[in-house]
Formats: structure tokens, C-alpha cells, sequence
């Protein structure tokens, strides 16, 4: 498959910060592509970097063939964006913010009503046409961007965390709507986000962490490669119970993450009924689960990739 | 062109839906119609007339008039300009800034827009005509349109290399203030600025708003009626260097510098990042 977004050696300096560190990476025609990380790993510095929004202090980029730096309009041609922020204009209706859009990309005079209707469609929003965005709500918004994003048919849509601040409701919807999106028009999308079950939908992820990006792979093959099962579990005194592992139970890696201990295990299975005879020191609780995002995360990182929120 | 009639019509529809700026922009030339107009016109003609028999050929207001039009232009030119900050606060600008459009094109159409937005301003205060006993020939009043509209696009360059540096609307309007009434002050909209000492009459000289209102007075007043003492004291002999300008050299001044602020402009959005 074509690659319709080639960054090398990308890095963004700001004055205190070393905020992208010399990034590789790929997007493919026609996938989902994830970029994944905590608060500040540079996830929308990479993103603004890419669309031509923010100068690099080194490294190249192409979308489409284009060259960021050298090609600008043509880039900004090829690719639509739903930034982290709000930027209608809350002031014009929904219908006069896609108008304005489908001017600013010349889109053909005689195919803009339609254009318009059809992503309405895709939205949701054709009821609400010509209401200003002012009296929308935050889901409304977000679903009018995305819906504007569309208007000129990008290669490549940008989605800097197109659900953040949404409730889990309409976070579930608008996923709903950009699914269709992927299915309807074929179209590549990049997404960054921290919300991992968010990151699932993607074709293959990277994963992003202080400026560099730690690991690239589908979501299956990342957590197929931390492998097995993971058993969490705590007990009346954890710092004993770690002894006791370690003097008595094989085949287990052993970490502990706040109040519990976690054990990695090829299959929970044949380890947990020996395990649980062994262990002299009651446990409090136990769970047994397949790896999740964050687990790969954690075992990459050594820390959760979502730290305070939520 | 489709960008810069997009971004015109926009700042163009959002003004007319804000009747409160539309309304409240008129405070301020009204208030100076009243004050020098009306209460310090007495004053203002037996200041400007000692020494002098001009008898009652000289209506000050009629010298006003086309001062007070050319201050409003340039207050809500250059006001029109904070759009641009708000785009930045409000994120709309990465919208434009993201999108093919052209930078000069996003220049030009924000000019555009404050150009036309200072013009109707204008347009709406030849409505208090009558009411000031004034009989400007229709004709002229037509003619003075374009010109208008040129000056308000001059100026909102001014205002536009301001929002280029500074962020926030609080700062904009601070600065702004501080600029515009020096600015009216020194261009003979008030008053005539002939026979200034040596370094305010430089500031004169420089300060585009003295031709714009140069103008304004030679295409509104009819010139040629006037007697030479009458066109000496409303000041309507302006010179540079020691020569008298003609309307056609201030146009072609006007022209060129907006010429320069629209490649100003243009470089900052350039450098913008929103
Ligand atoms: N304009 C700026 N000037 C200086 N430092 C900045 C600027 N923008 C971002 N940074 C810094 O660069 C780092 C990366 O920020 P960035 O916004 O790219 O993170 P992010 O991954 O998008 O985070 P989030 O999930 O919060 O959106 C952070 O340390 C941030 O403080
Ligand atoms: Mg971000």
C-alpha cells in the first residue's frame, strides 16, 4: 500500500522544551492511524507540524507526495482537520461555516448545496442547519467540525482528540459517525487521543511518549507481543506477598503498580489454581484479564498512561 | 479572489449582525459633531478668522464635517482590524490559516472588510447633513465614496500591524487609543494645521490621515468657490516641502501605503501559527 504521510527525523524544539525528539513514521492510504500518549508527548505538536501550521526546527514531511515546508497550499489542499479546539464561528450558522469552508477550498461552485447536505447527512445536523453555533452543544460542535473537515474530500483528515471534553454518550456517537466516514469514503484518517479504548479503532497505532514515539504496531500485535494474561491482585501485606512470589511461584513477571501486584503470565489458566495454593498470605482481591493499550504502555513506559483525569 | 470575498463577506455579515457596534460606533462622531459643531463653532470660526476679513464666508462646520467622516473612517478601520484577534482567541484563524487560501488574499480580505465596514459607518453620518444646515453638492458626496473607502483600507493597515503583535483585545484597544485621537488630532480634522512648529509639523507631514483628510475636504468643500484667504485659513493649502500637494499625489500617497501595509500584513500571517 502507498504511504500518503512519510515524517523523518521530525523534531520541534520550543524554548524549555524538547517537545518532538526526532520522529520516523509512516501512514498508509486508506488506514486508521492512532497516535497515542499522555498529556504533553507532543501528540498535537506532531499534528500542527504536519499540517503545515507549525515550522519544525528539523526534519521532512510529505503528505500525498507534497512537501510540508516547500508545498504548502498544496498540502493544505490535500488535508482536513478537526483541531483540539473549537474553531467555528459561533456567531454564523452551521450552514454559513460550511459555505465559508467550501470558499477558503474552492470547492466547485455548482457542487457546494450538495457537498453541504451530504456531510450534514453524515453528521446528523441537517435539522439544524441554519441555527447559529452559538446556540449548539459541545457534541453538535464537534460533529459540525468533523463534518466541515469533509467538505473538499481531504486525502487525509486530522483528528486531535476529536472527543475530548464530550460525555461517554456522545463520545460513543461521534465514533459512530467517523466509522461510517472510514467506511463510506475510504478515507486515511490520523487520530490522536488518550482515551485507549479510542485508540482500539485503529488500523495500527504509535504510541507516543515525551517527544518520541516508543512503538508502532496494530493494537492486537502490540498486545499480542506483552503476550498471556494479566492477574492482578492484592493482598493483606503486599511487600510479604512479593516474597513469597519470589521464593515459590515460576514463570511470572512481577511488577507492582500502587496497591497491587501484577503478574504476567502465558496463561492464567495453567498458572492460577498452583498459584493461589502457594501463596500463605490472604489475598483481598484478584483479577485476571488480557492486556489492554495500557498495559503496553506500562510495560513500555513504567507508568499509566492516564494520570490524572478520570 | 473567491478566499478574499469569503473573508471580506464574513467580517461584512458579522458587523451587520452586531447592532451594538453598528449603533455604538456612533457615539463618538456624534459627540465631537456636538462639541465642535455645534457648541465650539463660535469659538472655533472667531479663532480661526483673527486678524483676518473673511467675513461669513467661513462655516467651520463645514471644515468639520469632512474631518469628523475621516475620523470615524479611521476608528472603525482600525477597529475593524481587532477581528483578527478575535479569529485568534476564538480559533477561527486556524481554520483560515490551515486552508489553501492565499496570505495575501486572508490580508486583503480583512482590509476589504474593515475598508467597507468603515465606509457604511461613514456613508451613515452624510444622514446628519441636513440636520447640520450644511449643502455639500450631491455630486461631491458620490465622489467622495471610493475615496472613502481607499483611506479605510489604508488604516485598517495600521490596525492590522498592530493584531500582528499584540494578543489580546484589552491590549489592542489600550494601544489603539492611545494612537487614533493623536493621530485625528494631527491630520486638520479638527482644526487647521497650518503654521505648526517645526517637529509637530513633521508628524503632520508623516501622518497619513492628513492627507486622507486633505481629501476629503478638497473633493467635499467646493475649493474653487472659495477666496485664497478663506482656503488659507481652513488650511486647504497643504504643503510638503515647501510645495503645494495636489489630490492626486495624496491618492497615489494613500495608494502606496497601503500597498506596503498589505505586504506587511501579508508576511505576519506568513509567520502565524495561530
Ligand atoms: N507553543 C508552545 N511553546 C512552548 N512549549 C510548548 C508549546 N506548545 C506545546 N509545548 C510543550 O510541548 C510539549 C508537547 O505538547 P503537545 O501539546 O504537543 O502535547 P499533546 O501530546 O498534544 O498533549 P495533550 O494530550 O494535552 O493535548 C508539552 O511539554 C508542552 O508544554
Ligand atoms: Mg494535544
Amino acid at each position: 500500500m502507498n504511504s500518503v504521510i512519510k515524517v523523518s527525523n521530525l523534531v520541534k524544539k520550543y524554548k524549555n522544551v524538547d517537545a518532538v525528539k526526532g520522529i520516523n513514521f509512516d501512514v498508509k492510504e486508506g488506514e486508521i492511524f492512532g497516535f497515542l500518549g499522555p498529556n504533553g508527548a507532543g501528540k498535537s505538536t506532531t499534528i500542527n507540524m504536519i499540517c503545515t501550521m507549525l515550522p519544525s526546527t528539523s526534519g521532512q514531511i510529505t503528505i500525498n507526495g507534497y512537501d510540508v515546508e516547500k508545498q504548502k497550499d498544496k498540502v493544505r489542499g490535500s488535508i482536513g482537520i478537526i483541531f483540539q479546539e473549537n474553531t467555528l464561528d459561533e456567531k454564523l450558522t452551521a450552514n454559513e461555516n460550511l459555505m465559508l469552508h467550501c470558499r477558503f477550498y474552492n470547492v466547485p461552485k455548482d457542487k457546494r448545496h450538495e457537498r453541504i447536505q451530504e456531510v450534514l447527512h453524515i453528521v446528523d445536523l441537517i435539522d439544524e442547519q441554519n441555527q447559529r453555533v452559538e446556540e449548539f452543544s459541545g457534541g453538535m460542535k464537534r460533529r459540525l467540525e468533523i463534518a466541515r473537515g469533509l467538505l473538499h474530500y481531504p486525502k487525509v483528515l486530522f483528528l486531535d482528540e476529536p472527543t475530548v471534553g464530550l460525555d461517554p454518550n456522545t463520545r460513543a456517537h461521534l465514533w459512530k459517525y467517523i466509522l461510517k466516514l472510514k467506511e463510506q469514503e475510504g478515507i486515511t484518517m490520523f487520530l490522536t487521543t488518550h482515551y485507549l479504548d479510542e485508540a482500539e479503532v485503529s488500523d495500527r497505532i504509535a504510541i507516543m511518549d515525551q517527544g518520541e514515539i516508543i512503538a508502532i504496531d496494530s493494537p492486537t500485535a502490540l498486545k499480542d507481543e506483552l503476550g498471556g494474561d494479566l492477574i492482578e491482585l492484592s493482598t493483606e501485606d503486599n511487600d510479604q506477598a512479593i516474597q513469597e512470589i519470589q521464593d515459590k511461584v515460576t514463570g511470572a513477571d512481577v511488577t507492582v503498580n500502587g496497591d497491587t501486584i501484577h503478574l504476567k503470565v502465558d496463561s492464567s489458566d495453567a498458572f492460577i489454581s498452583n498459584f493461589i495454593k502457594k501463596l500463605d498470605i490472604p489475598i483481598t482481591t484478584l483479577n485476571i484479564r488480557k492486556p489492554t493499550l495500557n498495559d503496553v504502555f506500562l510495560a513500555y513506559t513504567g507508568r499509566n498512561i492516564q494520570t490524572n483525569d478520570e | 479572489m473567491e478566499g478574499i470575498i469569503a473573508i471580506w463577506q464574513r467580517d461584512l455579515i458579522k458587523f451587520l449582525r452586531d447592532k451594538a457596534r453598528l449603533f455604538g460606533s456612533f457615539t463618538m462622531p456624534i459627540l465631537f459633531l456636538l462639541i465642535f459643531g455645534g457648541g465650539l463653532s463660535g469659538t472655533m470660526e472667531t479663532m480661526m478668522t483673527q486678524n483676518l476679513d473673511v467675513g461669513g464666508d467661513f462655516n467651520y462646520i463645514e471644515f468639520v464635517f469632512p474631518g469628523i467622516v475621516s475620523m470615524t473612517l479611521l476608528m472603525t478601520s482600525v477597529f475593524s482590524a481587532m477581528s483578527v484577534i478575535e479569529d485568534k482567541d476564538f480559533g477561527y484563524m486556524k481554520e483560515i490559516l490551515v486552508s489553501p487560501i492565499s496570505r495575501v488574499s486572508i490580508a486583503v480580505g480583512k482590509m476589504a472588510g474593515a475598508a467597507t465596514v468603515s465606509t457604511i459607518q461613514g456613508i451613515m453620518l452624510f444622514a446628519l447633513i441636513p440636520l447640520l444646515g450644511l449643502n455639500y453638492d450631491w455630486i461631491s458626496l458620490i465622489q467622495v465614496i471610493p475615496f472613502m473607502f481607499l483611506l479605510g483600507a489604508a488604516l485598517s493597515g495600521i490596525g492590522l500591524l498592530f493584531a500582528s503583535f499584540i494578543n489580546s483585545t484589552q491590549g489592542f484597544q489600550l494601544i489603539v487609543n492611545i494612537i487614533v485621537l493623536p493621530m485625528v488630532f494631527m491630520s486638520g480634522a479638527l482644526f487647521p494645521i497650518n503654521g505648526m512648529p517645526g517637529w509637530l509639523d513633521v508628524i503632520v507631514k508623516l501622518n497619513p490621515v492628513t492627507y486622507g483628510v486633505d481629501v476629503m475636504k478638497k473633493i467635499m468643500i467646493d475649493v474653487d468657490q472659495l477666496s485664497m484667504t478663506v482656503r488659507e485659513t481652513m488650511g486647504l493649502n497643504l504643503t510638503v516641502f515647501g510645495r503645494q500637494v495636489t489630490v492626486f499625489e495624496e491618492i497615489l500617497f494613500i495608494l502606496a501605503f497601503t500597498a506596503l501595509v498589505i505586504a506587511i500584513a501579508t508576511l505576519s500571517f506568513k509567520r502565524a501559527n495561530a
